[in-house]
This record gives C-alpha cells, structure tokens and sequence, in this order.
C-alpha cells in the first residue's frame, strides 16, 4: 500500500506555466492530486482562484478537459457530465468538482449537498485557504475563529463551519481531509476516492501566504504546522469506517498561530483556550 | 476586424506551458547542490512544476519558476539555495 | 402515428420522449411540473433511455443539463417563472458556452405578489439572455416545435426556449397527432459535439478579458442572425417529413388584404383565428399575424407583413416596467418609418382570462383609439 514519489507519473496536468501568486498553496494542490486522477479525468472548477489560474482568453495550464463554472454550480455541472458519459457508455473517467471553500461550503453548498445526497459518482475537492481569496480575502464559513480578513479587521467572532463533519453526515462512500505537506498521503486519498462508486469528498488544507500573512516560501510548512498541532486532523471515513491517518506530534498551537499576520490580533487567554479545545478532540489532559 | 474565435470559449491544453506568465516577477531562483538525494519532495512541493526528474538528477525548468522560494524551505538536506536574479547596487539612484 | 388527447405538458414530454434525450435534470414547480413527471414515467416504464438528474434546484437543473451537454449528450429541462429567473444566471451562461440545450417553459407570472397563473412576463424576463424563443398557439405545436427546437439548435449552437402558458396550455386537453420515432430519428439524427472530451482535452470558459469578451459576443449574436434563416427551413423540412407547417418565424392569417392587423403571441393566437374568421364573416378586413419566434425578434418579416396594414393592435401578456408591453414596443421599433398606426395592449397579466371576447373588444377599442397616449393601454382592468 505504500506509495512513493518514484511511483507517481511523471505526467504535468496541471500546473506549468500558471499564472497563480509564487507559492500559490492551491497550485501545489492541483500538481499533487493531478498525480493520483491522471489524464482520464474531467475537472469542473468555479469561480475561484484555482478558476482564474486555470487560464485566460485563449491559454491555460491544464492538460485534461477543464470547465470554469459558475460560482454555485460545479457539483451540478458534475452531475450533468457524468449522467451524461453513462449515457454514452464512456467509462474509466474521473469526474472532479474542485472549490475553493466558498464554492464548497457557502454560495457552492447547495449543489454540493444535492449531488452527496445522490451519492453521485464523483469527487468533490474543496482546497480550503480558509477566506475568499479571489475577490480579495474576505471571511467565509471556513475562515478560523480570530482571523483577520479583508472585511472583518477585528478577526472573526464565530468558529469555522465543519464541512467534514457535514459531508460525513452524508454518508457517502468516501470522506477525506488532507493536507499539501504530506503529498503521499494525499496523493493515496485522492487514488483510493477514484475507485469509489459513489460520492468522495476531500478537503485540503492548502494555506494561501497572502491571506494569511505568511512568506511565500513557508507554504508547506504552514501546512505542516496545522497537522503537528492537531488543529488540522489528517483521518478519513472509508463507507462509513473513521481511521486517523497521521497521530500529531502535537506541538503548541501557537507556534502555528501566532506566526501568522492573520493571527496577530490573538490573545494570550484565545490561545489558551484554542489548545485546550485541540487537547480535549485529541483526548489529552490539560 | 472581428477575431477568429472557437465557438465555445475554450483554449488549447497546455497552451500556458508554452508561454509562462510568472518568469517576469521572479527575483530569486533555486540552484540545487551535489547533496540532492533525489527524494522527490521538491518536485510535488513546486507550485509550478517547474522541477523534474531526468534521469537520477532534479533539473529545473528556469522557464516555469516564479522563484517562491518553497523548494529551498523545504529540502530536507538542505541542497537548494536561492539566488537573487540580481545582485548588483540596490537603492534609490539620484 | 397516433392521435390522441394530451396535454400541454405531454406534449412536450412526447417531444422530448422521440428527440432521444439522453440526460434530464429538473427540479418541480408549478405548473411545470405535469411534463418531468411525464418523461420521468417514460424512464420508469422503460420507453426512454435517459438518465434523470434529480437535482436539488432550479438553478442546478440547468447546470446539471449544462454539464451533460458539454460531455456530448442531447439534453433537455423545464421550467417556468421563479424557477427560471432562479436559473437566469445559468441561461445566459448557456448561450455564450453555444450549448444546443432545449428548455420547455410553461409561461407563468413573476412574483410578487405571487402568481401561479399564466402569462408571458418569465419568457420576456429571458429576451436578452441569448437564447431563441419559440411560442406556441396550441399543444399539437408544442411537440412539433419540440422537435423543431432540438434541429434549430443543434444546427447553430443556441440554445432554445419553447414557450407555453401554464395551465391554459400545459394542463388543457388536446387533440394531438403524436409523430413515429422512425421519421423523428431521421428529422434529428444523433449530432454528438463534445466540449467536454478526455480524448480531446481543452480548457472550457477561460476568463476573458476586454480584447477578447466582444468578439465572442459578435459571433454569438451572428448565430442569433443565423437562426432567422434556419428557423424558416427547419419548418420548411418538418413540413414535408410530418406534413404540418407551422411557418418558422411568423405566420400569416388572412393577411392579403387586411387593413386592422392583430398582432400577438402564444395561446391568444388561437382564439385570434376564431375572431377573425367571425369578423371576416361580417365583412371586416382584419387579418392576423402570429408571432411564432419571438428571439430572434423576426423584424423584417413583420415589417414585410405589415406592409399594407393601416391599422396594427399589438397585445401582450406580459409588462416590462415603464416601456410596455415588449411585444408592442419591439414591434413599434421594427416598423419605425413605415406608415402605419399601432396599438398596443397589455392584458391577460397574472392569468386573467383573455379569450375570444376580449379579442373582440380590444380590435373595436383599437379601430376607435386614433393615438394612444401611453406606449401600452392596459386592456381588462
């Protein structure tokens, strides 16, 4: 079952030549799942960042069918196009909804919970940067409690929306979270959700360093960060069975937090209480 | 002079491949070092493809690399450095 | 073929049932909802091979038969009002991706207040939206423009909307000639287009910017021009294939030597036939002129048409808020500079009854009103 780099295809689908920021998280997504869906695969993207560095008038970086879709629409769309290879008898085709966390879990949630409901073959993939990057960086459902946005100076008053806890709720065939520092285990996520019959949803954590304030180059790290404090937990819920894919190292949260401009406005008694609530989902004491 | 357009709004796949927008803003670029040990982490960690493997060795693709900086963050035997574009005179000239 | 007594909604279930469709998405709203349930027992019985995308809205109906078009199949979806104004963002996105999507309308007023009654004012809501719209004047049209419409835009890459009004259409029975699958299958052969293609990849909707965004929009309104010719030999072709000419962009009725021309859409054309024929009766040159195809707007037919009428009353079943009514207005517009005095008249709106008494009265209050002092005179209230 273990995967290695050497494995991977050596195939770029995605990526080469895009015109996202240096450092882009979302980008390192793309390279990273394109590795486990190969070229079989139809990916529907709305609007989003991953949308606009699809491409522009006449160019784009992908090297499989793309369609930038309306904002709400992507898992409806997706829908639609696998309805339509059944119909044509064109099996062996990954059919992708790729959001951002707006397109998933706020203006794009009613086409996501219809298309999970009807446990409709595909994948839907949320790469969560966790604010509404391409309009600017406003707060969204997936924004962390505390954090500075373009349109809520003083951070955010109320706790991210649990989108896997939802999607779970579902019960569709597959639930994932992953994360861009550890390429393997997402890139085996990704393949695993691709032999379903039914709906998989995987939501990477994928940090944009403009929005949260970091240097370009700590992309990963950031991501890596999450995981090792246990505020991101890396599990997934294969037809119903939860397994825990990575067991934190736990490092203080605040070596995540604090770090981050987004976080500046943190209090001493909020970090405190942000660890106690990790240690509490992980089972350790005070 | 109306533009010779396809019907559909569409573009060619891998057309950006070609002609890669980001080389413009890159102030730095990774130089890999003889203490690579060709993990591969490097080539999933680049947002931009822009380092592959040929043969036992990474090379990199100039072309494709915005000069972020991830690769040399994150390589674990320390084998990249990044190297300003220019590092000549700096500053406000009069 | 079989004649039987179907209903608005039916029909256009048969129509959708004998293109073949292969993908379906809709969501139920009244008084649409009669044809889903149509097709969706067609599927059930196993007389249609169509997958049926039981989507969550309005606006992802479109989308999910978006998709499916894009992937290369036929695909069809029905609504009317509040569904399709929910869907406007997804229609327009329709026509710029030139997607050959064929939509049943069952024409009903647009809340508030809340009305589930018919009347023209969804459809007009859509007339910049880029999609081709046909009418109809009674349930055997609906199935044949049906079939007309799925031709139409698989042959110049538009979408196409195929109007009829709720209730008075959709859910009244009529005698209907229902065509064999043999002739239709050869009327619309399978005309796969695939956007959406592993075997041939391509990025679909890239953002476009200035320099490119009008040229797309040219080109889109060039296939619109386009449609004004194919429209009228897609008819011609059905007409000989089924033996039923419903003309293509507008019809003429008594209109040799008519003086009082009565210009509309939709149901009231039927009743417009009766008046005519009963004033014609009494010796009155009145003659009618049907608008079958009202996107593209069919100027230079009219104008053609109109061309020794004195007199022109409009009527529209629909209000586009201080201009009136877009029949009349439109129609105004196209013949600018011929001369020739219309008249324009708003009623039937919410589903307030228009038949062949109204009619009536609206051609004699016509004959008597020299010039009207608002764009539109509002006729019932």
């Amino acid at each position: 079952m273990a995967l290695s780099i050497a494995d991977l295809s050596k195939e770029e689908l995605f990526g080469q030549g895009n015109a996202g920021c240096g450092g882009c998280g979302a980008a390192v997504a793309g390279r990273q799942a394109m590795k486990a869906l190969g070229s079989r695969t139809i990916i529907t993207i709305p609007a989003s960042c991953m949308a606009t560095m699809g491409g522009s008038n006449l160019k784009t970086t992908w090297q499989i069918p793309f369609y930038h879709t309306l904002f709400e629409i992507a898992p409806a769309v997706s829908s639609g196009i696998r309805a339509a290879l059944e119909a044509q008898g064109i099996k062996d085709v990954n059919v992708v909804s790729w959001a951002g966390d707006a397109g998933t879990a706020d203006i794009g949630f009613q086409s996501l919970t219809g298309a999970a409901e009807r446990n409709e073959h595909m994948i839907h993939v949320c790469y969560d940067n966790e604010m509404y990057m391409n309009t600017g960086g406003q707060t969204g459902s997936q924004t962390p409690m505390y954090a500075i946005t373009s349109n809520m100076t003083k951070g955010k008053t109320i706790k991210k929306k649990n989108m896997l806890a939802i999607m779970e709720a579902h019960e569709i065939d597959y639930v994932a979270s992953a994360s861009i520092a550890y390429p393997l285990d997402l890139i085996a996520k990704f393949k695993k959700a691709a032999t379903k019959p039914g709906f998989s949803y995987i939501h990477i954590l994928a940090p944009c360093h403009r929005g949260w304030q970091i240097p370009p180059e700590k992309t990963i790290e950031f991501a890596r960060l999450a995981v090792e404090s246990g505020l991101f937990e890396l599990y997934e819920v294969d037809e119903g069975e939860r397994t825990r894919n990575l067991e934190p190292s736990f490092i203080p949260v605040e070596d995540y937090l604090t770090p981050q401009g987004r976080f500046k406005n943190l209090t001493q008694e909020a970090i405190q209480g942000i660890q106690t609530s990790v240690n509490k989902h992980y089972g350790r004491g005070e | 002079m109306v533009k010779d357009l396809p019907v559909v709004p569409s573009a060619k796949a891998g057309s950006l491949a070609e002609t890669p927008t980001g080389i413009t803003w890159r102030v730095q670029y990774p130089v890999i070092s003889e203490t690579c040990n060709t993990c591969l982490d490097c080539t999933l960690f680049c947002p931009d493809g822009a380092l592959v493997q040929e043969e036992d060795k990474i090379v990199l693709k100039l072309s494709l690399c915005k000069g972020c900086g991830i690769c040399a963050n994150e390589c674990k035997e320390n084998a990249i450095q990044m190297i300003p574009e220019y590092s000549g005179v700096q500053g406000v000239f009069r | 073929m079989s004649t039987t007594l179907l209903t608005g909604s039916e029909a256009a279930a048969y129509g959708a049932k004998l293109a073949r469709i292969e993908v379906i998405a809709y969501y139920p709203i009244t008084p649409a909802f009669p044809a889903m349930e149509r097709i969706s027992k067609f599927i059930d019985d196993g007389d249609l091979n169509t997958r049926f995308v039981r989507v969550e809205s309005d606006h992802s109906a479109l989308a999910a038969a978006l998709g499916a078009s894009l992937a290369g199949s036929r695909t069809f979806t029905v609504t009317n009002s509040q569904g399709l104004l929910y869907m406007t963002e997804v229609v327009y996105h329709t026509a710029g991706l030139r997607q050959p999507v064929v939509m049943a309308v069952a024409n009903r007023a647009l809340s508030a207040p809340h009305s589930r009654f018919p009347e023209q004012g969804d459809a007009i809501s859509q007339g910049a939206s880029g999609w081709i719209q046909l009418f109809c004047e009674n349930n055997q049209e609906v199935l044949d423009n049906m079939l007309q419409a799925f031709k139409i835009a698989e042959t110049v890459r538009l979408p196409v909307m195929v109007n009829y009004e709720g209730y008075i259409q959709s859910h009244t029975l009529e005698e209907v000639e229902i065509p064999n699958q043999e002739t239709t299958d050869q009327f619309l052969p399978l005309n796969r287009v695939r956007t959406l293609d592993v075997e041939n990849p391509q990025a679909v909707n890239t953002v476009a910017s200035p320099e490119f965004y009008m040229d797309y929009k040219f080109r889109q309104n060039e296939a619109m021009e386009q449609a004004l010719t194919v429209i009228n030999d897609v008819a011609s072709e059905y007409a000989v294939e089924y033996g039923r000419d419903w003309s293509g962009l507008i019809e003429t009725y008594q209109m040799d030597d008519a003086e009082h021309a009565f210009v509309a859409m939709g149901s009231m054309v039927s009743d417009a036939r009766i008046v005519v024929d009963e004033l014609r009766n009494e010796g009155r040159k009145v003659g009618l002129v049907k608008i079958r195809t009202w996107r593209p707007f069919p100027a230079e037919a009219l104008r053609e048409a109109l061309k020794k009428a004195q007199l022109v009353t409009v009527c529209d079943k629909n209000i586009v808020y201080g201009l009136g009514g877009a029949l009349g207005t439109e129609l105004k517009s196209a013949l600018y500079g011929q001369d020739v005095r219309i008249n324009s008249y708003i009623l039937g709106l919410g589903g307030r009854d228009v038949t062949t008494v109204e009619i009536k009265k609206v051609l004699e209050l016509s004959e008597k009103t020299k010039k009207q002092v608002t764009a539109s005179e509002w006729f019932g209230l």
